[in-house]
């Protein structure tokens, strides 16, 4: 299992209903599949920074899924095959996501580090300090 | 007579050299460090989605600027070039600007 992000470029002048329908269909496609969707997101009609068929503008979708390689194959070769889809991205971001993770964790556990680390150094020179005094009493 | 021609000839190469060293120094002396911006900002995810942030280091006509004049370090503008070219692909940042 992999993850990955489609993101896709659907013509401006679909209709919203023919839109939905679409997605609802690629979504059934990584289910069968054994996948699992976990998130889509339509972000609406952007400009493009550059005509694409003719069309100076697009609605944006981003999939979010969990699948086998092999899905990919599929979720694209429907997205190629479709009339709405005027462009598609897909990214495997799951080592990306690992990577983030990774390095989240690491950055904690340093400032957790460098907390404790100026916890510990300042209680004992309170410490010493106590010491140094006592010292010349004696 | 050589002597004193050769005198101002050479007193007046003399200056010329001194200003251009004054110039030079005060070049390096107005030189700020540059610094990665991505290291300074603890900016770990360079996503092609992020328009904005990517927007900031393509120049007017859509190039992406080298590294000499943004400071950002290598591996850093490494991932922007790839987050770049990408967000390129999907119509989200020019491959040319028209001005």
């Amino acid at each position: 299992m992999r993850i990955y992000e489609e993101l896709f470029v659907v013509k401006p002048d679909a209709p919203e209903e023919e839109l939905d329908q679409f997605i609802e269909q690629m979504k059934s496609v990584v289910t069968t599949a054994g996948g699992s969707v976990d998130k889509v997101d339509k972000w609406g009609k952007r400009r493009l920074a550059y005509r694409v068929d003719k069309y100076r503008e697009g609605t944006y979708v981003l999939f979010q899924f969990s699948s086998a390689p092999e899905t990919v194959k599929e979720f694209e070769r429907r997205l190629r095959v479709s009339d709405l889809v005027i462009k598609f991205l897909t990214v495997r971001i799951d080592q990306t996501l690992k990577r983030l993770e990774k390095r989240k964790k690491d950055r904690d556990k340093r400032a957790h580090r460098k907390a404790t680390a100026a916890h510990a150094t300042a209680q004992p020179s309170v410490a010493q300090q106590m010491l140094g005094e006592a010292a010349p009493a004696e | 007579m050589a002597e004193s021609k050769g005198r101002p000839g050479s007193a007046g190469q003399r200056p010329t050299g001194g200003d251009k060293a004054v110039a030079t120094q005060k070049k390096q002396y107005f030189r700020r460090k540059k610094v990665c911006r991505f290291c300074v900002e603890k900016i770990d995810d360079i996503n092609y989605k992020d328009v904005r942030l990517l927007s900031s280091f393509i120049a007017e006509r859509g190039k992406i600027v080298p590294r000499r004049i943004s400071g950002v370090c290598a591996p850093h503008q490494r991932r922007l070039n790839d987050a770049i070219k990408k967000a390129r692909n999907i119509a989200l940042l020019p491959f040319a600007a028209s001005i």
